[in-house]
């Protein structure tokens, strides 16, 4: 499979220099490297200019609700444990709205990567603050200044027991495609969280904002959750990178044996009729 | 005996009536009665007060009554709750119940706590002590209590309380005449079932492979019998954070091959809402089970209602089919959820099963459930092994408005399941042409499954001069009244919608009806009157969180025809 491969011949509607075009392309070519088959895969997305990335990827697709990507996905895995299942959102749709389903679904570990279009604004309803954006900058919801602490997807993601854990950005998309062929090898929850700037909305996050602060991560242990804890909370650079790497836990599929049984036919329930009498 | 006998038992919460009454009513059966089985119970694990009770009798028996014929009282809080008759006997231990001194009923005395404490067991033992009682009082075989003592303990809990019922028995035996010979024709054995496990095993005979909810009263025993089939029968069963969750999940799993249900009350229906459009509007099968108790919010948890009929019928926004079966027996509570499976998968669309306390949690019996046909799964498109990278066309019509589904994984068939209007590939689209299309071509599933919709039915003789007009659960209600006045008839609807509504106008047409039903705005008059222009005048209504009893249809029957 080539990365040109996964195109579908949509024209994308993403503002030209959106983070979004970074994301699209390695993701393609993180598909392509892991030799993931389109019918094999099954992409999911939320709503937001985020969500739009359904319509570019070659797979089976299911474009839902916004903040409600994790259950679907979840869903998807257990039912038909032989599609590879890759998850794009915003950081409006996963840690606003779906906050809760994103954590729950790293606490299951359920095998599947996600990857969240993190612009600190809400895109495509043109602009107001996103659960990431700084205290004291503004936005059309906030004309005064967010007042709300920002939360720390990464830290959040090793705490609630991610077995992947990454930080990308899209001006950096030869590591960001790394990053993205890692979760896709990996067996269980990965979350690679990007920095992708929103030329529109997007305020004072832009590439330049975040040239000037990101720092990839270097002589880190990723298997010392600890030490991945503490990097994700530097305050003056940004590290991206992979930050946090498990092995060995259960992923979600093998703790659940019914699902090899899984199959829809009629039943007999002579017995548990029986039970009743 | 009278027809129907009704024995009761009640006492706090925590004192194991609910596992006490269903597995007496057990016993009652094994004697060859027909019985029914009702629990009332308040949202308290401890405390506050929980009763059971068993309508039985020598032909079938489906509802509550308000008289009480033998009663077990395990506390003195039974005596603030209860209206006793001169001629009701009264199982307890009257040393130790202070308000029970000026009560009319007979008095059987049984000194429960002093056979608890000689044989040093625990309190709860009590119960045993008065099962046995009552089994004696009642003339019933002690070897058939013995028997579901057996089975409904584990074997060294088991044998102690046997033991207990046995000193129970002789006290009563030695003391007392029996009150209450049985004499009933043997009745086939049967099922003693509730509508929530009767669902369950529907859903499992139909296939199921995905079942994902949160718990929530009066629904949750569906979750809980699920769950313990999930390694033997092969299916999925997840306890999600919240509904929101159920029913994605459920979405996402059918969508790639699963046949999905999720189930809740009201209340976690509204949770559930959004999902039910993206069901809608991406054409994943699913089916819901929705179990009403009275609302609105967290309303009375453990009561009964059907206040949620209008609800379920219009909820989410914009405009989509879906399909609404309002079983009225355990029987149907099997065959419906068998059939919503099939149906969803052959329409894609969302379907219900709707429930209510009453239905959900009392106990029926059922001589076995009904026949089902075989799982139908629609078409699927088999795959295209020479193009495997193609988009396929999972939007176009097949026939009747239906698609063709396919499965993730299948070669040549990619496609988009897409909660925003789509083209028939599942891109998004917002053309004027695409969205006008795809909505025809949706609603033309309407008129090939209006007639797959079990049609209403009319029950009783056909001249009876009061035609009381139902769906859902008050059906069982009404067949327990017909065997006591024959004043009236009834029209039952074992599904609300869609409905072939000139077939139902016509059989409503020319006859003096009433609608009945358990809320208070009259909500199936409502739906009757905007599909068959057919304003039904009379009601008869109850909203307080309990059924229908006996008596109330009777008097309010004979009063009416007058
Ligand atoms: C239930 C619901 N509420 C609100 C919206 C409107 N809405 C669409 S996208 C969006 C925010 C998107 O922000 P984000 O997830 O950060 O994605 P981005 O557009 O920035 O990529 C909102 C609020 C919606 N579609 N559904
Ligand atoms: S609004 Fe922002 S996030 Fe959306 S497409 Fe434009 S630049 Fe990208």
């Amino acid at each position: 499979m080539k990365a040109l491969d996964y195109n579908t011949g949509q024209k994308p509607v993403w503002c030209p220099g959106c983070g979004n075009f970074a994301i699209w392309n390695s993701i393609k070519k993180a598909l392509a490297e892991a030799g993931v088959e389109p019918h094999r895969l099954a992409l999911v997305s939320g709503i937001g200019c985020s969500g739009k990335m359904i319509n570019h990827v070659r797979a089976y697709g299911f474009h839902g609700l916004h903040g409600r990507t994790m259950p679907v996905a979840t869903g998807i895995r257990l039912a038909n444990p032989d599609m590879k299942v890759l998850v794009n959102g915003g950081d409006g749709d996963g840690y606003g709205m779906g906050v809760g389903h994103f954590v729950h679904s790293m606490r299951r570990n359920v095998d599947l990567t996600y990857i969240v279009h993190n612009n600190k604004v809400y895109g495509l309803t043109t602009g107001q603050a996103s659960p990431t954006n700084d205290v004291g900058s503004p936005s059309k919801s906030t004309p005064f200044g967010v007042v709300d602490e920002p939360l720390n997807p990464i830290a959040i993601a090793i705490d609630a027991g991610a077995t992947y854990v990454a930080r990308g950005f899209s001006g950096d998309s030869e590591q960001l495609a790394e990053l993205i062929l890692g979760g896709l090898n990996h067996n269980g929850f990965a979350l690679i969280d990007v920095f992708q700037p929103c030329v529109t909305f997007g305020g004072k996050y832009q590439y330049e904002y975040y040239q000037e602060r990101v720092v990839k991560i270097e002589n880190h242990d990723v298997t010392d959750a600890d030490a991945a804890l503490k990097l994700s909370k530097t305050k003056d650079k940004l590290p991206i990178g992979l930050f946090y790497k498990a092995e060995g836990h259960p992923s979600y599929n093998e703790m659940h044996p019914e699902i090899e049984k899984a199959q829809v036919r009629k039943r007999d329930v002579t017995a548990l009729l029986e039970e009743l009498v | 005996m009278s027809s129907v006998y009704v024995w009761k038992i009640g006492g706090p919460a925590g004192f194991g009536i609910m596992t006490t009454g269903p597995m007496f009513a057990k016993v009652l059966k094994a004697s060859g009665y027909h019985v029914h089985g009702y629990p009332e119970y308040p949202s308290l694990i401890r405390g506050g007060y929980n009763c059971y009770q068993i309508a039985f009798g020598d032909t079938e028996v489906t509802a509550p009554y308000k008289k009480i014929d033998m009663y077990v009282a395990l506390s003195d809080e039974c005596f603030n709750r209860e209206m006793f008759e001169e001629g009701t006997y009264v199982i307890g231990d009257f040393a130790n119940l202070k308000n029970a001194g000026d009560i009319k009923a007979k008095k059987i005395d049984v000194p429960l706590m002093d056979i608890v404490k000689e044989m040093d067991g625990p309190d709860i033992m009590r119960n045993s002590v008065a099962l046995g009682a009552a089994a004696a009082l009642l003339g019933l075989d002690f070897a058939l209590l013995e028997k579901n003592l057996m089975a409904a303990y584990k074997e060294k809990v088991a044998k102690i309380n046997v033991d207990a019922a046995k000193k129970g028995y002789e006290s009563v035996k030695e003391r007392y005449s029996v009150v209450c010979k049985p004499s009933p024709d043997k009745c086939a054995p049967a099922l003693y079932v509730t509508g929530n496990e009767a669902t369950s095993i529907g859903a499992v005979a139909g296939g199921l492979t995905f079942f994902s909810t949160y718990p929530m009263t009066p629904a949750s025993s569906i979750l809980h019998y699920l769950a313990k089939c999930t390694r033997e029968h092969g299916l999925v069963v997840k306890h999600t954070e919240d509904e929101i969750s159920g029913i994605n999940m459920a979405v996402g799993a059918s969508f790639a091959g699963a046949r999905a249900m999720t189930g809740t009350a009201g209340g976690g229906f509204s949770l559930m809402n959004e999902g039910l459009g993206l069901a809608a509007i991406t054409e994943v099968p699913i089916v819901l089970a929705v179990s009403q108790r009275p609302g609105p919010a967290t309303g009375m948890a453990t009561w009964t209602e059907q206040g949620d009929l209008k609800y379920i019928i219009n909820a989410s926004q914009g405009e989509f089919i879906r399909a609404v079966y309002s079983p009225g027996s355990v029987e149907e509570c099997y065959k419906f959820t068998f059939d919503a499976l099939n149906l969803a998968d052959k329409y894609h669309i969302p379907v219900f099963v709707l429930l209510d306390k009453f239905l959900s949690e009392s106990h029926f019996m059922a001589e076995k459930m009904p026949e089902t046909g075989e799982v139908n799964r629609g078409y699927i498109f088999e795959g295209n092994e020479e193009e495997p990278m193609a988009y396929f066309n999972r939007f176009t019509e097949k026939k009747d408005g239906v698609g063709v589904r396919v499965i993730p994984g299948t070669k040549g068939g990619l496609y988009i399941a897409s909660s925003n209007e789509h083209t028939d590939e599942g891109f998004v689209s917002d053309k004027a042409d695409v969205r006008k299309s795809q909505v025809e071509r949706r609603f033309r599933k309407l008129k090939p499954l209006t007639d797959d919709m079990p049609h209403p039915e009319l029950f009783g003789k056909k001249d009876a001069p009061l035609t009381f007009v139902c769906f859902g659960s008050v059906k069982m209600m009404l067949l327990e009244a017909m065997k006591h006045t024959d004043k009236f008839n009834f029209i039952h609807f074992p599904a609300v919608i869609p409905l072939n509504w000139d077939k139902v106008k016509k059989m409503l047409e020319g006859r003096n009806l009433c609608v009945m039903e358990n809320n208070y705005t009259a909500q199936l008059r409502g739906i009757i009157a905007e599909n068959t222009g057919i304003i039904i005048e009379k009601t008869f209504l109850k909203y307080d969180g309990r059924p229908f009893f006996n008596e109330e249809i009777v008097s309010f029957a004979e009063e009416a025809a007058k």
